[in-house]
């Protein structure tokens, strides 16, 4: 049984690049993947340097930072850039649509700018050829155009009865069409796997960590998923249809709705239905919340009236100005606390509503197995929507830590006394400085990204047992002759 | 006869199943289109009619707040600058998914506060809009092929192509016949599509209208020319359609994709993340230093704010905080003008290339004529910085007088709406969709030639 799928699976593979046109459009495929892998990790190296090397800039300005009032500090603030995944340069996913560099400062939270498709006129929409886009677009396309009359040509030349009068089973056909079709791709991806592993491993300075390993693992092990159901999806459809042509029709009619159209149409239904605040709102909402928690600049706040009164009680002191730490300082630390817990509180209900829209999207991946694939490979390379929250996450917190790392300099260190209008103000030893220490962004571990991705990891499971149920099972439907 | 004869061609036409499909698939997703592209550009009308609600409401709170300290209140006081979208946007969203199209700022130092984005979600950048722009870009060309691509070729597979060759010498009109009807039919949904925009979309039938009108048609033929090219090789009906759907992924895809990232690489713009850097250093340095160092600069900006007296004496002064806050912006002056060289030279660069691929051309100019390019996005960055400055220049006697903030005329600023003034105009990619047309229809000609001999 096995020994006539695996000499069906190599005539199919013989007879695919026998044809002269198949073998340029093969080479043709492979070379600008290679390409695009090349220019992929040039650019990788490129942006990604230009972060390092503002983000060591940054930190030697900020140790540099002569004494000072710490709140100064805390206006100065820091500047955090986002790190590429080393394994991004696979696929691109949200890097050029996502912001590079956030100011960091007290009191503020300021948005993630500069983003690459801010530079661009109108060309992005087309969009950015990576390894990703080549292997989840085109190869699909080459799969057609290779499968399309697998069976169909073989009924029309009558020889698809003569087969099936040999013994052979439909079951052995399908199965052997199918395998001999991935064969041709993995002819290709074979050598660009092994292509990514060691410019990856290039890009880690060849010491390779286990996670961005078994993500790559993974990578693999889903594309090559990705191939067997469109590879099986080709040669039923060749199998079901009435002629070549017919087949070769559907099939790219197919490969335009669901590549080409269905994702723009499910994001913008997703983006209808779950409408995102606009800028002005949001920052409206977070005001009027924080005005209605105290407003820390109104000295008859009752909130931080109650504050001042319980401190003066406990200090049995009859002035802020007598107490043994800085008031002022105490107040901020109080009032960056308040402000930040509910601006967090909106990001991630803002957050809450991008995943709603991003749903309809994930979930037509039990639909549009290309959806699902993309899905899976932007949470494996870092370059997906999660990770970038992840980076908004870790740069607030790093924010909050710094506000209140000077505040808590200020209480401890700053006079109660405020100097005079023309004395020198107060000021602590830049030595301070260094006790912050240097933001660096820490990648989410493989186990939460999985954990994340189980509904797109369970429809890419689902697609591949329907696969072979269908190869398996849905021989007694198909016409030998037509 | 030569009437009757395309009128059976017509009825021919609209009796196969497949004719009405496309032409029912152009017109859905057409719809949707209008649909979705009409709801993106009604909500950010609705954001900003809500902003010019928002800035009076916010400026009164900032002078119950701030109000007995004028330099204070102009450290919150924002004024809010909108890019309104115009009815062709809705045709076209282009950059306006990216780029903000309400820029709020104070009165502190600009670069900081210029290139602050809009609160996106990122993966619906990724995934583009769905406007009318997208549906005669990418859909109708994928029609036209499938109309098209088995014309000669059925006839050959079906034999019907040698019997009509036995009967007559003018055989290849029955197919050019079958090829203007197809045209026809393409050109009919087009206009008719562009007529429910202007319905839909309140589009005014003026310039813009033309020239838009004119360039997707252009855009059409271009592509009813690439087909008439591969009908002319004679080759099977399976090559055609590979061929075909090949040439449409190279130019609708795989170039213009393979063109983003070379652009990415070969002209980065570090000098964005450098002007952060020297407007913040520009800016906060200053506290660190002598008076002198930020109001000599400041007053050699600004000669004619000398007359107003500098508390020298004053450890802090507002005076003093403003003009450190415009060396921020002053000292930030090379990366900003290194940024808008960078971006010129990627202009410059996108246009040769978008000469030769009339996908990009058509692209980047419904985009221009819709304000939803790259371009008015600067234009209406220029113009924020013109309106800070004013607004910069018309407050800063009253900062530095300490003058109270209600002798200002503060509260007469509302939002203001960002107008370009010229009409763009798109001639350069009519000639290039046309020039490249008619190279097409050359080699066509060639081809046939050969064809009848």
């Amino acid at each position: 049984m096995s020994a006539r799928i695996s000499t069906i699976a190599k005539q199919t593979f013989k007879a695919a690049f026998n044809n002269s046109a198949t073998l340029a459009l093969t080479l043709l495929l492979g070379l600008s993947l290679c390409l695009a892998t090349y220019v992929g990790w040039q650019n990788f190296k490129t942006q990604n340097n230009q972060r390092l090397h503002y983000k060591e800039l940054v930190r030697a300005q900020w140790l540099a930072k002569p004494d000072k009032h710490p709140h100064r500090m805390a206006h100065y603030g820091y500047l955090a850039f986002r790190e590429k995944h080393e394994l991004s340069f696979f696929d691109f996913g949200i890097e050029s649509f996502a912001g590079v560099s956030i100011f960091l400062e007290a009191h503020k939270q300021n948005t993630v700018n500069f983003s690459e498709a801010g530079f661009t006129n109108g060309m992005l929409s087309f969009g950015e050829i990576s390894v990703a886009m080549v292997l989840q677009l085109l190869v699909p396309l080459l799969i057609f155009f290779l499968g399309y009359n697998s069976i169909s040509a073989e009924r029309e030349s009558g020889t698809l009865k003569i087969l099936l009068c040999q013994d052979v089973s439909w079951k052995q056909l399908l199965w052997g069409k199918t395998i001999g079709i991935i064969g041709v791709c993995l002819s290709i991806f074979i050598p660009l796997i092994l292509l990514t592993i060691l410019l990856w491993a290039s890009l880690s300075h060849w010491q390779i960590s286990m996670d961005s390993a078994l993500r790559l693992l993974l990578l693999v092990l889903s594309y090559a998923i990705y191939f067997f159901i469109i590879s099986a999806i080709t040669v039923l459809v060749s199998a079901f249809a009435r002629s070549s042509k017919s087949a070769l029709i559907t099939l790219l009619a197919c490969w335009i709705f669901f590549m080409v159209i269905m994702p723009r149409i499910t994001q913008a239904v997703g983006v209808k239905i779950h409408p995102s605040p606009s800028k002005i709102e949001f920052a409206d909402a977070i005001a009027a919340d924080v005005h209605r928690q105290g407003d820390s600049h109104d000295p008859n706040d009752p909130h931080y009236a109650a504050i001042k009164d319980s401190l003066l009680k406990a200090y049995t002191v009859d002035d802020v100005k007598k107490l043994p730490f800085n008031y002022g300082g105490y107040i901020m630390a109080e009032g960056e606390k308040i402000t930040s817990k509910i601006y967090s509180q909106h990001q991630n209900e803002l957050n809450h509503i991008f995943e709603k829209q991003n749903s309809i999207t994930t979930i037509s991946g039990f639909l549009n197995p290309y959806l699902l694939l993309k899905h899976i490979s932007m949470a494996l390379t870092a370059s997906d929507f999660n990770t970038f929250v992840d980076f908004q996450h870790q740069a607030e917190t790093y924010r909050y830590q710094l506000a209140q790392k000077m505040n808590k300099l200020q209480i401890e260190k700053i006079s109660n006394i405020a100097p005079g209008e023309e004395e020198k103000p107060l000021a602590i030893s830049k030595a301070n400085w260094a006790e912050q220490p240097d933001f660096n962004y820490h990648f989410k571990k493989l186990g939460t990204v999985l954990s994340n991705e189980l509904l797109a990891l369970s429809a890419l499971t689902f697609w591949l047992l329907v696969a072979v149920m269908l190869l398996q099972y849905s021989t007694k439907w198909i016409k030998t002759i037509s | 006869m030569k009437k009757s004869r395309y009128n059976l061609e017509f009825k021919l036409f609209f009796r196969s199943s497949s004719s009405w499909i496309g032409i029912v698939v152009l017109l859905i997703t057409g719809f949707a289109g209008l649909y979705f592209g009409k709801t993106f550009v009604a909500r950010q009308k609705a954001v900003i009619e809500k902003a010019a609600l928002l800035q009076k409401k916010n400026t009164i709170n900032n002078i119950n707040h701030f109000g007995k300290d004028i330099g204070l209140f102009f450290f919150h006081n924002k004024f809010t600058l909108a890019n309104a979208p115009n009815n062709w946007a809705a045709f076209a969203n282009g950059q306006r998914d990216i780029n903000p199209y309400l820029i709020s700022v104070t009165m502190l130092g600009l670069e900081g506060q210029l290139y602050d984005t809009d609160i996106n979600n990122p993966v619906s950048l990724l995934l583009g809009n769905m406007d009318l722009s997208f549906v005669y870009i990418f859909l109708f060309p994928l029609v036209i092929i499938a109309f098209t691509y088995n014309l000669l070729s059925e006839q050959k597979e079906s034999g019907i192509w040698s019997l009509l060759r036995a009967q007559t010498n003018q055989s290849f009109q029955v197919i050019w016949q079958k090829f203007l009807v197809r045209l026809v039919v393409i050109f009919t949904v087009a206009l008719l599509l562009l007529f429910i925009a202007m319905l839909y979309l309140e589009l005014p039938q003026d310039f813009t209208f033309l020239s838009v009108t004119v360039l997707i048609l252009l855009y059409l033929t271009f592509w009813f020319a690439i087909s008439f090219f591969f009908i002319s090789l004679g080759k099977s009906s399976n090559f055609n359609a590979s061929a075909l759907i090949a040439v449409w992924v190279l130019l609708c895809i795989v170039i213009p994709a393979s063109f983003n990232l070379f652009l990415t690489w070969k002209y980065p713009v570090p000098e964005a993340l450098q002007n952060v850097i020297n407007q913040r250093e520009g800016y906060h340095e200053k506290w660190d230093m002598a008076k002198d160092v930020t109001m000599k600069p400041f007053f050699e900006h600004y000669p004619q704010l000398k007359k107003y007296p500098f508390p020298e004496q004053k450890t802090f002064s507002w005076y003093w905080y403003y003009a450190m806050q415009q060396m921020g912006d002053d000292q930030a002056a090379t990366s900003r003008f290194a940024i808008e060289k960078k971006l010129a030279s990627r202009q410059y660069f996108t246009n040769i290339f978008a000469f030769f691929f009339p996908t990009i051309q058509t692209q980047l100019g419904v985009n221009k004529m819709a304000g939803s390019d790259l371009d008015t996005h600067l234009g209406f960055q220029q113009a924020v910085r013109k309106y800070h400055e004013q607004i910069r220049l018309h407050f800063y006697p009253a900062i530095f007088l300490n003058q109270s903030v209600d002798n200002t005329d503060i509260k007469n600023y509302k939002l203001e709406k960002y107008n370009p003034q010229e009409i763009p105009y798109i001639w350069i990619n009519m000639l290039s969709v046309s020039l490249l047309t008619i190279m097409i229809i050359g080699a066509t000609a060639l081809n046939l030639k050969r064809f009848n001999n």
